[in-house]
Order: structure tokens, then sequence, then C-alpha cells
């Protein structure tokens, strides 16, 4: 059993480097612009929603308010930047930073709380950070930022037209969130994760550790949304509070995880890989009717998968290769 | 002195307001807390399944001429239906998932109100429809200058006799009994004869029916469109949630805080920030009462 | 630097006589990017752009009898006749999707210009996007002063902006002074997005120079599921105007509210918005006799320029609504546009957006009661003047300025 597992990492470790040499490789063939967004957006929310899953799969803490962390991410960097000339960089690890702490302290009292009320408490606290940015005059309001764009450069993480820059730097992300969830499904977080998520009530018993060992993933979790708003923000070249911190953020970031398989290792690439494809494609090519026909498609898929695979796309491929076992 | 007459009367205005407009989001909510005292699901399509229920309530007045007070009980006839297709068609089966159910029910029902929004817009375009004329509309009782509105009125009353109905029915009735038999252990009621799915599909029903109530009289005094339930349905959740979830009156109660918290966050803080102070009580009450106010589970 | 627009056009003009065959030879289509809300809570306005575009289209490709730019003639003489082509998109009132839509439409369809938006946060990005591609983008319907003061070559605005229309409420209360109107207290109520924000920071900077005094200024959360605590302020504040920034739906309920706490303020005078929605006026147009919104269109032109009341029932045929403030600048930002590109007897994103810096085009051969449309160096339309509207028995009557109004404003309304 011990031997299988140490088998099985070491193949999802292979894969993995396989798939990303493949990734960036990808630049290479795909030369419009509208491909690398949707490739870029893709990589972002894999990213994004590999990080959620460290505590909402993981840790079974469901999360519906990610976008608060976003949101500081995107905020912080741009506060810096635009206020203090604070080049990006820096932002970006004070936003993860900052969203790490927030996460600690609101996690002491959050995670007293079981099931629906935990899930709403995530969606109200993401909420009020929104109303406040949005009355925060000195955070330019409900105007938001402008980030000025002067040229290319790599300091300033800011390019005119090349999409490469950006689509390296959320490859390296995901690739990131990817490893870090790697790394803690075999460390003793991980093990008292799946203890907690097995037995809760055993989980009582361990207290403090495993109470610590959230607040932990609660703040990974954070610090590596907030890179990605950070990421989005310079992508965007402008925020305001309502596109970076609205509640359609925290549900972006669980519907890929959710879809390809919760609280899995390859769960979220996999969600990320077909649903953000799925949205960019829907909308651009019939979304301009203005009957609706995008939400009706997409929703329905929603429906179904969820429905058909509880378990997520990943256990099509389990289920596959146990069929393949039995042969 | 004058002054301080003036200020007192607009206080006692927003506590009136606040109570008026939060027995009416317990009566928006109370669908929902039907729903998960009985199955532990909670419905993320509430808000437009209210939203459904307005227009329902434009289009018998558009083309039956059929006040909404008079349409009342039919949109709520047909909401029992509509509430209990979707637990036949979806969350019967969303509740056989074995792994990750609390995840499968919030997406089907999440998904489920993406399709909804889609298919209003589809049917009934985007416009923003209203219901210019009716019995109540417009109209308003005054008190001492204190103003009350008499659709939020009525409204409010609705929302009492419909709380003390549930009331009644939960507690007086077989089948009041037999939604509490199976909520407590859905195995034995098997035993006993009770089909599960039966009494499941007829919950969804009366919470779907209790949603079409609600919608009906908000139709009276509220704008009409495809999006209009994402404005009710996060404090849907609150409120249940505020009140405790599986305590059908919780809702009642966390409607009333909702309410009065919001009218009296709106007197001291930026109006734009009312919701803030919404929020922030139910922080304070889950912090101190992890389970909500009657919570019980 | 010190070329002209004279010069400019004088050396298109030039350029035309010499190389007449080389230009018809050309293109035989000119596609324009159109992006729009076309899902979602606004979708409405989308829809109904998408019908105020087609009528432009119209006018454009086919040969009509107006005195508009192009309307004569098929399509654009200067490129041989080409016909314009439009391609709508969907931005769901997302910044991020806008500009995805932006690019795509520029690299993918190939278009020469892009016009939209609605949002103003959209058109934040779509500009953006279109300066570092250098594809002009008209910015036909957004309102938010900040837009056109970011440095952006590529971006032109022919209507005027929340500060303009400001300016105009308040030149309007100090003309209603002079005749010895009481007007001295104002009360804001503006949403907290950009569209209020802006409009409310504008209001409130201008009564402050002007001597107003604000007794309430009401930012309140857009689609608010109640707005009962905000009305009772107004009502406590009893402003000798109420100022509103709102959209439909905030629109409407506040109208309803207001009625049924009582509160009857002496006049309403709105920043457009839900104020020139049709579907407002259907559900509250009872309770609003005497109402005053601006705008930057009148039906009321049509007695002076009988192709406004034409142009208006080509657009009633699609839409079944009349042509309001937010349609009549969709069309006309389409006329303009494809008039530069006419001009720049080309599909260049670069001489097209040389052609709308040269744009001098005289009040007379618009829709608008507008002096002329002509960009500063900002892209910006001075000369759009703005109007105000009173809604009386079921139409818009422009009361203010005086060179454009038919009639005295009532006031107080009823």
């Amino acid at each position: 059993m011990d031997k299988n597992f140490a088998a099985r990492r070491r193949r999802d470790l292979i894969i993995a480097a396989v798939l990303a040499v493949m990734a960036a490789l990808a630049p290479l063939f795909v030369k419009d612009v509208y491909v690398q967004n949707i490739l870029i957006l893709t990589l972002m929310y894999a990213a994004l929603s590999q990080s959620w899953n460290i505590l909402s799969g993981y840790c079974g803490q469901i999360s519906l308010g990610h976008a608060l962390y976003f949101g500081i991410g995107a905020y912080t960097t741009e506060l810096l930047f635009t206020k203090f000339g604070v080049l990006p960089w820096f932002g970006m690890i004070s936003g993860g930073v900052i969203a790490a702490l927030i996460a600690m302290v609101l996690g002491y009292p959050f995670f007293r709380l079981r099931g629906h009320y935990f899930v709403i408490a995530t969606i109200v606290i993401a909420e009020i950070g929104l109303l406040l940015f949005q009355n925060w005059d000195w955070a330019g309001a409900a105007l938001g930022i402008t980030i000025p764009v002067r040229g290319d450069s790599w300091l300033k993480f800011q390019f005119l037209r090349s999409k490469l820059p950006y689509f390296y730097f959320a490859l390296a992300l995901c690739c990131l969130a990817w490893f870090v969830t790697w790394w803690l499904e075999d460390s003793k977080w991980g093990f008292w994760w799946r203890a907690v998520k097995d037995n809760p009530d055993a989980a009582e018993s361990l207290g403090v550790v495993v109470f610590n060992s959230k607040m932990g993933a609660a703040a990974v979790s954070a610090f590596l949304v907030a890179i990605g708003g950070a990421f989005y923000a310079q992508y965007l070249a402008y925020i305001d509070p309502e596109s970076v911190m609205g509640f359609q953020f925290s549900l972006l970031m669980a519907l890929p995880a959710v879809l390809g398989g919760i609280g899995t290792l390859w769960g979220a690439v996999l969600g990320a890989a077909i649903l953000i494809p799925m949205t960019e494609l829907t909308r651009s090519y019939i979304g301009g009717s203005g009957r609706g026909v995008d939400l009706i498609v997409y929703g329905t898929l929603i429906v179904l998968i969820s429905l058909a695979l509880p378990q997520g796309l990943v256990s099509l491929f389990s289920r596959a290769k146990a069929k393949g076992a039995t042969r | 002195m004058g002054e301080d007459a003036v200020t007192a009367q607009a206080i006692i205005q927003s506590l009136a307001s606040g109570l008026l407009m939060g027995l009416l989001y317990g009566l928006i909510a109370v669908g929902l807390a039907l729903i998960f005292g009985l199955m532990d699901v909670v419905n993320f399509a509430h808000g437009e399944f209210l939203m459904i229920a307005m227009y329902a309530t434009f289009f018998l007045f558009a083309f039956f001429a059929i006040d909404p007070l008079l349409s009342a009980p039919l949109v709520a006839a047909a909401l029992f239906i509509f509430g209990a297709v979707v637990y036949l068609l979806i969350v019967r089966f969303a509740m056989r998932a074995k792994a990750n159910a609390g995840m499968v029910q919030i997406f089907s029902t999440f998904g489920l109100a993406i399709v909804m929004r889609g298919l209003a817009q589809f049917f009934f375009t985007p416009d923003y429809r209203s219901i210019p004329q009716s019995w109540l509309g417009g109209k308003t009782v005054s008190v001492a200058g204190i103003f009350l509105p008499e659709p939020q009125l009525i409204g409010a009353l609705v929302s009492i006799a419909a709380f003390a109905g549930l009331y009644f029915f939960i507690n007086r009735t077989d089948f009041g009994r037999a939604l509490e038999a199976t909520r407590e252990d859905p195995g034995a009621v098997a035993l006993v004869g009770i089909d599960k799915n039966r009494v499941f599909a007829l919950g969804w029903g009366l919470g779907a029916a209790l949603v079409g109530l609600a919608g009906a009289i908000m139709a009276v005094f509220f704008y009409i469109y495809p999006d209009v339930g994402a404005s009710f349905a996060l404090i849907a959740y609150v409120t249940v949630a505020l009140g405790g979830f599986g305590s059908v009156f919780g809702a009642f109660a966390g409607g009333i805080v909702v309410g009065l918290v919001e009218a009296v966050t709106a007197l001291v803080l930026p109006p734009s920030l009312k919701s803030v102070g919404i929020y922030a009580v139910y922080l304070l009450v889950v912090f101190i009462r992890p389970r909500g106010l009657f919570g019980s589970m | 630097m010190t070329i002209t627009r004279r010069d400019v056009l004088l050396g298109a003009t030039a350029t035309a006589a010499l190389m007449p065959l080389a230009a018809r030879a050309q293109t035989s289509e000119v596609v324009i990017g159109v992006i729009y809300p076309f899902s979602g809570g606004s979708a409405q306005q989308g829809i109904d752009a998408q019908k105020a575009y087609e009528t432009a289209l119209e006018v454009i490709n086919k040969d009509t009898d107006f005195d508009l730019p192009l309307a004569k003639g098929e399509g654009l003489p200067g490129l041989g006749g080409a016909k314009v082509r439009l391609v709508f998109a969907d931005h769901q009132a997302d910044p991020q999707k806008g500009r995805a839509e932006a690019e795509r439409l520029i690299t993918q369809e190939k278009v020469s210009a892009i016009i939209g938006t609605y949002q103003s946060a959209v058109a934040v990005t779509v500009s953006q996007i279109c300066e570092r591609y250098q594809i002009p983008f008209v910015s036909a319907d957004n309102s938010s002063p900040s837009l056109h003061r970011r440095g952006l070559k590529y971006y032109f605005r022919a209507s005027p902006h929340d500060e303009m229309y400001s300016a105009a409420m308040f030149d309007f209360f100090d003309a209603m002074k002079k005749k010895g109107t009481k007007i001295e207290t104002l009360a804001l109520f503006h949403e907290d997005t950009i569209f209020g924000t802006d409009s409310g920071n504008a209001q409130a900077k201008i009564a402050g120079e002007r001597g107003y005094k604000i007794v309430s200024d009401i930012k309140y959360r857009a689609n608010s599921p109640s707005l009962s605590a905000e009305v009772q302020q107004l009502k406590t504040a009893n402003a000798d105007v109420l100022m509103p920034s709102s959209y439909t739906t905030d629109g409407i309920l506040l109208v309803k509210t207001m009625a049924e706490l009582g509160y009857k303020p002496n006049a309403i005078v709105a920043q457009d918005a839900g104020f020139s929605e049709k579907a407002l006026y259907d559900a509250v147009g009872d309770k609003l006799e005497g109402v005053i919104s601006r705008g930057t269109f009148s039906l009321d032109l049509a007695q002076k320029r009988p192709m406004v009341g034409k142009i208006n029932e080509m657009f009633k045929a699609k839409s079944g609504k009349d042509l309001n403030d937010l349609t009549s600048r969709q069309f006309m930002g389409l006329i303009i546009l494809a008039d530069a590109i006419n001009r720049a007897k080309s599909a260049d994103g670069e001489k097209i957006r040389d052609a709308l810096a040269a744009t001098d085009i005289p009040g007379e051969q618009t829709i608008m009661p507008w002096k002329r449309v002509k960009f500063d160096e900002m892209g910006q339309n001075n000369d759009a003047d703005p109007v105000l509207l009173q809604y009386r028995g079921g139409k818009f009557v422009t009361v203010f300025p005086p060179q454009a109004a038919i009639a005295e404003a009532t006031w107080p309304m009823k």
C-alpha cells in the first residue's frame, strides 16, 4: 500500500513535469492572441482552483469567499504601485502575505463553524470586503485603479501586446500551486486532513494540531490566490472592486476543482482545462445573440457534470483504469 | 426640539419599514429553511425561484388582468409543482451522490440557477417589467406621520399567516408529521411505508410554494427581470443561517432581525454599506452561537 | 504639430483626387466591432444598442435621403462603395471579458474600429486594448469623465460626459433662480458603481462652486432589495431638488418607494440612465409627471429637423421603442465613425484615427441638438450640448437650454 502510494506520487510528478513542458511549448504553435488569452485564463484559474482546493478540498472547509484574497492581492499590488511606486513583484508578495495573515485571523473564529454556517460566513466576509473597497475613496472606490502601461518591462511586469510573459507567469503559478498540493499530500498535514475528513470525531481528539494545520492551509491557500489576484491586475491593467472581488470569482475558483474532482491532485487542472475554454467560447460565439443561450448551455453542463460525476471528471480516469485492471 | 421630533419620527419610520421588510425577508427565506430542515440541502437557485414567481405574477396580470393579490395562490400552486419537479428531476439525483454530497447539491442547484436565468432571458427577454397598477400598488397607510406601504403591510401579514399556517401544518397534520419523521430518520420511515421521495418532493413543492407567495407580493412593488433573484438570494441565505439551519421559525426571527439591522445600519453608516450591518450581525451571532439563533442540529 | 485639421482635410481630398482608382480597388467591406452586454443584468441595453447600430447601418449601407454623413448613396464612397459590416460581441459587464472580446475582434475578425460599451468599467479595458493595437475606439454612450483623461490617442467620444451634463443642470438651476424660483438645497442620490460615483462627485463639485447647499448626499448599493431607509433620509432632508443617478432597476424602486413613504419632492432632476428608459416610465410614469432628466437627445428636434422623426421611425420598427438618450448616441456614434472611415479611404486603424481627429460635422447634420462634432486633443467633443427634458403627459419636452427648448419648465413638478 505504502509502496503503491509512493509509486503513484512519483508517477504524478513525472506526468506533471511532462505536461508542464508541453504547456511551455504551446506558444510555439498557438500564435492567435485570442487563444493565448484563453490559455492564460485557463492556467490562472487552474492555479486559483488548485489553491482553493487546498483549503476546501483537502481540508474540507468549503470557502465561497476566496474572492476576498484575490482582491486583496490585486489591490495591494496596484495601490503600492500607483501610489508609492513599489514594483509589482514586491506588491505581489506583500499582497500574498497580507492575504495569508487575514486568512489566519479569520480562520480563528471561522473554523469553529460547521457546514453551511462556514460557507455562508465566507461569502459574507468577501461581500463585506467588496463593499468596503467599493466605498473606500483613497483606493479609487468604484472608479477602480487604472495601471499606466508605458511599454514592455519585466521590472514592472507589463507588456503591451505580447502575451507570452503573462502566459509563462500563469504557467509557473499553476505549477507552483500544483507542486504545493503534491507536497502537502504526503505531509503530516495531509495525513491529518485525511483523518479529519474520514472521521470528524476522531479528529476532535487530535484537537490543536489539526486546528493549526487548518490555519496553515488557509494561509497557503490565501497566499497563492492573492498572487493570482496580483497577476490578474497586472494582466488587465485595470481593477475595480466588482471585477476583482465579486462573488463570481469565488465561484470561478471553486468550479474547476468541483467539476474536475474536489480534493484531488488533478481535479482543478482538469476542470479548468474544460470549463474556462468552454465559458470563453460559448460567450464569444453564441453570447452575442442577447438571448441567454450561452447561460443555458453553461448552466446545463454544470448540472449534468455535477450529477453524473459527483467525484469529478478525474473519476473517469480512475474508472477507466479500474476497468483496465480487471480485464 | 422640533428637530428632535423629526429625527425621532424618522427613526420610528425606519424601524417600521425595516420590520415590514424583515417579515418579507422571512417569507422569502422560509422555503429555503424548510427544504434545508427536511433534507440538509441548500437550494442555490432559491433566488431564481423567486424570480420565476415574480414573472408568473406579472404575466397573470399582463395577460389575464388578475391582480397579484388574487393570483398569489395560483402562483404558489404553480411554484409548488415547479419545486416538486425540480426535486424529481435534479435534486433526487444529487442526493444519491455518495461522495462530495454537499458539493454536488451546491453546484447542481447553482447550475440550475444559471439555466433558469438563461431561460428567463430567452423567453421573457431581459427587459425590466413591473406591474404599474394593482389594488395595493403605491397605496399607503399613514399612522401619526409613519407611512406603512400597503404592499409591504399585506406582505407582512401574509408572512405571519404563512408562518402560523406552517406551524400548524408541521405539528398538527399527518403530512407534517411525516415530514418531521422523514427529517429525523429517513431510513426508519421507509419501514413504516412512507415513500421518502414522495415526502421530499412534497417538501420541495411546499418550499417553492412559499417562495411563490413571496414572489407574488414582491411583484407589486418591485421590478422584475431575469437577474432579480440575485438581489435576494444572499439575504435569504443569511436570514436562514442567522435563524439557524433546520429551524423554520428561526427564519421568521432571522428575517425580522435582518430587516431591522438593515434599517438601523442605514441610519448610522452610509446607506451603500447597509448590508455590512447584516453581515456583521450574522458573523457575530454565529461566533457566539455556531448554530444560529434557533438552530438545533 | 502645425498641421491643422484643414490641412489634413485638404490633404485627404488631394490624395483622393490623385488616386481615385486605387482607393476604389481596396476593400468591399469594412468591419466594425460592437461590444455590449448581451447577457446578465444589463442585457436589455445591449439589445437596444444592437437595434440602434443596425438602424445606423441601414442609413450608411443603403441609399437614404437624410442630411447625415453617408446617408445618400450606398456604402462608403471613399472606399469605392464598400459596405460596413458589424460584428457584435458580449462583454457581460466584465472588464476582462470586454478586453478579451476586443482582442478577438481585432485579431480574428480584423475589425477596423470598435464601438461600445455601455458600462464605463468595460470601456476602460477595451480602449486600452484598442490603444495597444492602434485601432480607434468610439465611446458611444459611456459618460464617465475619467475616460478621456487617460492620454489615449485612439479614444473618441462624441457625446457629453457627466461633468458636462451636470454643468448643464446647474446652468438650468441658475437660470431658474434668476426667474425667482427658490433653489437652494439639493439632495444627491447616486448608486455605488462607476456611473453613480462619477456623477455624484461631479454634482457635488459644481454645487460647491456655485453655492448650492447639498443637504443629503446618499450613495446606495446598486440593486438593493429595499430603498426605504434611503428614501426616508431624502424625505427628512427635503431638499428643493432631488438629483438621482440611477439605473432602471433602482430608478423604478426609488420612485415606488417615494410614493409609498409619502415623499413628494418639489423637483427631480435626473442624471439620465434609468430616467430615460421606457421600462421605467411604463412602470412608474404616472408618478413622474414633471420629472426632468438630462440628455443629449430630444424627439422635439423632429419639428426642426424632420429626419430625426424618420430615423426614429426606422429604429422603432426594429425595437418597438422611441430613440432615447442612449440609443441616439449609439446611432450617432456609428455614423461619425463610418464618416471618418470614409474620409480615411482606408480600413487601416491609424488612418481612421487621423480622420476621426479631423472630424468636423456641423450640428445640423446630426440627429442631436449639438453645435457640432469636433474632437479635442483628448478625443472629447466639447460641442455636444446636453439638453434637459421634462416628462409631460407621457412625452419628453425640451426645456433647456433656451435655444433648444420648446417650452418653459413646469416647476414645481406635479
